[in-house]
């Protein structure tokens, strides 16, 4: 499968490759000069390594990992119809992982109207859909609630309208959308998930659809800030014609961005920050004693989770080096519900040192230290120090 | 919470869909024409705005690095991802096209 998926991916970079040299069309009148065919191709994307240094009171580890590469290739047909889509290919656990991030098609109506249809990220916030890529995100790690076991959806597959409006100074952008929405994990493969949310539902466990969007507002003239708010609902999470099967959950996340050069502090200053909020309907699970006792039991199956960031670039230091280097610290938190088998308290801190070496590759050195009470690896402290090089394509 | 959600979701359904109608009725011939009309505000050059929007997610592009159908491209794909007005892709778009 795996073997499969490569050689796909090879026919399709070759394809890409002749596609390029392709794109253009030699104009009679000047030999010399070509002019661009109406349909253009690209492929671009991004990849990150590094080194991953990890201490607990338990055990300490260290590995290279990552050599992630994640190609975006962009079919633009005109100037309002475009395909665009994301792989991912990852190292882990000694095997090599392909992910389809986002595979979408998407047509610009008018100057304030935008449908897109297929798998997209989603705009539950922004971090997912803006700022996670490696050579975006200003540390090597995610904050805690997002990615695996998260409770930030990040993609779905379905369709979506979007748009912006210019209100003479401040601006406006929205976006609804329908999704196949998630499924819930009952226990019956994995009982210690008993009760969280997957959003990788591709083929839909049932007829409920999940209905979301966002709203931003950038109120100053100078886009400099940004709020939004964003809701997720569904009537079913559960399987087709299962106890679950009329489970509902709403999601909310609120977001936050201020970015600025400010002349007395010499750079430019960074800040972010989102909170998401989980609630999925109360319901029965199944408990497994060893000694082969059944014991229902349910909690009030609510999670949340926060992260701000905060950076600060010296570009208008007098120092060419110095104008590379960027400061980021984060502060992260994760509470998933009391009484439920993935209960957890997690606190994270993160430090990082980066360097700029051009506007699309970064070195970063950071500091993590991570305090959790619960979760998959029982609590406790896990400090970690990373080195990872990211490179947009 | 029932009540929360129903408030806040009907909210969003709502703002939604006077934002929806609002942008399919949002025709060039609905302006008024304004050449006869003194525009007193100083527009913002493309260089501006690149340093301005591009930021707020990562940093600004050095416009060397593509070409002019390279950046068609990308600002397309840019517009959606970011949700970008219609104005500041124009904008940025013609400043990286003349600056790479």
């Amino acid at each position: 499968m795996k073997k499969t998926a490569l050689i796909l991916t090879i026919l399709v970079l070759c394809v890409a490759v002749n596609a390029q040299n392709n794109n253009f069309e030699m104009n009679n009148n000047s030999p010399t000069t070509v002019k661009p065919s109406k349909t253009q191709f690209m492929v671009r994307g991004y990849g990150h390594t590094g080194l991953n240094s990890l201490k607990s009171k338990e055990e300490k580890e260290s590995s290279f990992v990552g050599s992630a590469f994640a190609p975006i290739f962009l079919f633009k047909h005109s100037d309002k119809l475009m395909f665009e889509a994301e792989l991912e290919f990852v190292l882990e656990g000694n095997e090599l992982e392909v992910g389809l991030e986002y595979a979408d098609v998407m047509y610009v109506v008018n100057k304030n109207l935008t449908l897109r249809a297929g798998k997209f990220l989603l705009p539950f916030g922004t971090f997912m859909e803006r700022l996670h890529p490696a050579w975006i995100n200003r540390l090597p790690t995610r904050p805690l609630g997002f990615g695996h076991d998260g409770i930030a959806p990040a993609s779905g597959i379905g369709f979506e309208i979007r748009g912006a409006f210019d209100l003479g100074g401040p601006k406006l952008n929205y976006s609804a959308y329908a999704t196949n929405g998630p499924r819930l994990k009952d226990g019956s493969i994995e009982p210690e998930e008993a009760g969280l949310l997957s959003f990788n539902n591709y083929e839909d466990n049932n007829n409920s659809k999940a209905f979301g969007g966002r709203l931003g507002f950038l109120p100053f003239s100078d886009s400099s800030a940004e709020i939004g708010f964003s809701g997720y609902t569904t009537n079913g999470v559960g399987k087709k014609d299962s106890a679950y099967e009329n489970v509902g959950a709403f999601l909310y996340a609120i977001d936050f961005s201020f970015v600025k050069q400010i002349p007395a502090l010499n750079g430019i200053i960074d800040i972010k920050g989102q909170y998401n909020n989980s609630k999925v309907d109360n319901a029965f699970y199944v408990e497994m004693h060893e000694d082969g006792d059944e014991e229902e039991y349910t909690f009030n199956n609510r999670s949340n989770s926060f992260y701000t960031q905060l950076s600060y670039r010296p570009t208008m230091a007098d120092s060419d080096f110095l104008k590379k280097i960027e400061l980021v610290g984060r502060f992260s938190n994760f509470n998933a519900p009391e009484g439920a088998e993935w209960e957890e308290q997690s606190d994270q801190y993160a430090f990082s040192v980066n360097y700029w070496m051009s506007w699309r590759s970064v070195v970063k050195i950071a500091y993590q230290t991570t305090n959790s009470i619960g979760g998959h690896d029982g609590g406790g402290t896990i400090n970690g120090l990373f080195i990872h090089w990211a490179i947009g394509l | 919470m029932k009540n929360l959600q129903t408030i806040l979701i009907g909210l969003l359904a709502l703002f939604t869909f006077i934002l929806t109608f609002t942008a399919c009725s949002a025709t060039k011939n609905k302006y008024v024409n304004i050449d006869d009309k003194v525009e007193l505000k100083i527009e913002k050059s493309g260089a501006q705005y690149w340093g301005e929007t591009c930021n707020r997610c990562h940093l600004a592009p050095s416009p060397a690095d593509y070409n002019d159908t390279d950046w068609e491209t990308i600002s397309l794909h840019m517009r959606v991802r970011a949700n970008l007005t219609e104005k500041e892709i124009k904008k940025i778009e013609t400043f990286l096209k003349s600056a790479n």
